[in-house]
């Protein structure tokens, strides 16, 4: 069935006007990381002074005009410079936010990345084995363990975070890694397992067998035969499980009543809630800063992950 | 394949870290909320039974239940709309173009945003949006509107609503994702026989396309109720439910009751009280909205 022009056009509007309305406040926050508090308050539709005044000075030079120009440090007193020295002053001012943002941010973004792959290869781990054992072998009591995990998925955080503060203060464990990594691989590996043992199912079992007959055990036919076969699913479940931890904000922040091991997430809530809040360019750079592990993870993981969604790897 | 003796004993031996884990950070957690909220106490403090003295007094004295809840069913009915139709229509639109390459640029499009940490969202629309030199207040003031200005978050009239406005326009990307992979399911057969009737446009979609996401539309339904009935981290980043209690929500104040009164006991009951509702929700959506096929869980 051919589509006419007007209604294809329709579409691409409509689309792009969600598009546009999604992304509107992205777009605010990216350029209020180059500007000051005052371009904020007084100008907040226009693009940051400080690359205007570079890229005139840029094109002033260009025209060849070699005179000297004034430029005002932060102590507010005005000096006169060669162009290429002002040019290079701006854009230092343009990047004062994200410099003065990765220098705070700096040790959460190392806590966050030490927790979430930490967690994430302890989800993916346990979940891929503890599915495997489930999927292909019958034992006692096999069933009864399935639906022992599966269960946990119906106790809400909203039931279990009171008690697990309580629990994990009496383990001792606030202010250490261990008191967001253990909960949150016991947690998702549950998710994990779910989708690992539907994949493994579709699995033939003559693909087993014959490594079986070869005399191979556990620890091999899971690094030969099932790690191997499972990638697509494990860019789902890592992803889905990165995304999680990258963003959980409340159990760090709570659990870290000291401050010692914040990770991103609670890093930023804790920024705004201190005498950095009132500086806009750092705490919306220290947001996009935030961003850019996720931008990195969907850059490499979106094709596999969108097919993953897609083709079934998250359906029953 | 059937096992007995040692490689059984192997078996168990794999699973092992899983189920230790799982007793110790869920169930554990689980049988202390329920015992728990028959107590009152501080942790380290001594603890004192009360029997169900906590949940009469949330569900009887508290004078934060009644607006509270109405809030919080407030903000879930609104949820629950605006998930079901607006990612379902961009899904219908993206899908409704001729070329997979554009299909798949704007799927990418909207996946953008997930890049984003939660919590820097809301401090994007608390500090960028809804502030009192924030984009609505500007737009407003360039509209020369300037007496319409006002603190969106902190004005009791406005404040619920400007809340349930965050992510405006609504186009979640899980959503998007899902509505897409449903109507990619239709077969094509479904939509010549359609067009062989002479149904069109509207009438199409409304008749065709959502009878058969049904499913789809279904899981929504029920992840943005479980999810709406126990959201409150962003109301600590927006209002921390102020003003007054203009958007307290039970969850927020089980948090404050446990966080910042260390009234711990009583903060079991209402997560016990919520977890009941959820499971009621969650078992009349399994129980009345079955359709033939089964639903599809995440």
């Amino acid at each position: 069935m051919r589509m006419s022009r007007a209604r294809l056009c329709a579409i691409h509007a409509a689309l792009l006007t969600f598009a546009a309305l999604t992304l509107l406040p992205f777009f605010f926050l990216v350029n209020n990381i180059f500007r000051t508090n005052a371009e904020f308050y007084h100008a907040f539709f226009s693009f940051p002074k400080a690359f205007d005044q570079a890229i005139r000075l840029t094109g002033r030079s260009l025209a060849g005009d070699e005179a000297p120009v004034e430029v005002e440090d932060d102590d507010g007193q005005t000096r006169e410079v060669s162009k290429a020295e002002g040019i290079r002053h701006h854009l230092a001012r343009a990047g004062q936010g994200p410099r003065r943002a990765w220098r705070i941010v700096r040790p959460y973004m190392i806590n966050s990345l030490i927790v979430s792959g930490l967690t994430a290869l302890g989800v993916i781990l346990f979940g891929s084995t503890t599915a495997y054992i489930l999927s292909r072998y019958r034992f006692l009591g096999h069933r009864a363990i399935f639906l022992l995990i599966l269960s946990t998925m119906m106790f809400p955080g909203v039931l279990t975070l009171v008690p697990s503060f309580m629990l994990v203060t009496k383990m001792r464990l606030l202010n250490t890694y261990w008191v967001m990594v253990l909960p949150y691989v016991a947690g998702g590996q549950v998710f994990a397992i779910f989708v690992f043992k539907s994949f493994f199912d579709g699995l033939p079992e003559e693909l087993f067998e014959c490594a079986r007959i070869d005399g191979a055990g556990h620890l091999h036919l899971y690094l030969s035969i099932v790690l191997p076969l499972s990638k697509p699913v494990i860019a789902v479940v890592l992803v889905m499980n990165v995304l999680g931890t990258w963003n959980g904000w409340l159990w760090p922040f709570i659990t870290n009543p000291e401050g010692t091991h914040h990770v991103i997430a609670s890093g930023l809530y804790v920024m705004a809630t201190t005498s950095h809040a009132s500086n806009f360019s750092t705490m919306f750079a220290a947001y996009a800063i935030a961003s850019i592990p996720l931008l990195i993870l969907f850059i490499y993981a979106t094709k596999p992950f969108i097919r993953g969604m897609t083709s079934g790897a998250l359906k029953a | 394949m059937r096992l007995q003796g040692r490689s059984t004993l192997t078996c168990y031996g794999i699973i092992l870290p899983t189920m230790v884990m799982l007793l110790t950070f869920v169930y554990l957690p689980v049988v202390w909320a329920f015992s728990k909220s028959f107590y009152a106490f501080e942790i380290g403090g001594a603890s004192r039974f009360v029997g169900l003295g906590n949940y009469s007094e949330y569900l009887l004295e508290d004078p934060t239940f009644f607006p509270s809840l109405a809030n919080m069913l407030l903000l879930t009915l609104f949820a629950v709309v605006v998930r079901l139709t607006v990612p379902l229509i961009v899904a219908k639109l993206i899908h409704s173009l001729p070329r997979e390459r554009w299909r798949y640029v704007y799927r990418l499009v909207f996946l953008v945003p997930i890049v984003v940490p939660g919590v820097a969202v809301q401090l994007i629309w608390a500090g960028l949006i809804y502030s009192d030199s924030g984009l609505v207040n500007e737009f407003l003031r360039w509209l020369d509107l300037s007496h319409w200005t006002h603190g969106w978050l902190s004005d009791p009239r406005t404040a619920l609503v400007c809340v349930a406005m965050v992510g405006f326009p609504f186009v979640g990307a899980f959503e998007v994702l899902i509505y897409y992979a449903g109507l990619s399911a239709i077969p094509q057969s479904v939509h010549e026989a359609a067009a062989i009737e002479g149904a069109t446009g509207m009438r199409k979609f409304l008749q065709v396309d959502v009878p058969l996401v049904l499913s789809q539309l279904k899981l929504i339904a029920i992840l943005t109720v479980i999810g709406s009935v126990q959201g409150f981290q962003s109301l600590i980043i927006l209002t921390r439910g102020g003003p007054g209690f203009k958007t307290t929500v039970p969850g927020l104040w089980m948090y404050y009751n446990a966080f910042s009164f260390q009234r711990m006991g009583y903060a079991c009951s209402i997560g016990v009280l919520l977890f009941l509702l959820i499971l009621t929700l969650t078992i009349l959506n399994l129980k009345y909205f079955k359709s033939s096929e089964t639903v599809q869980g995440i």
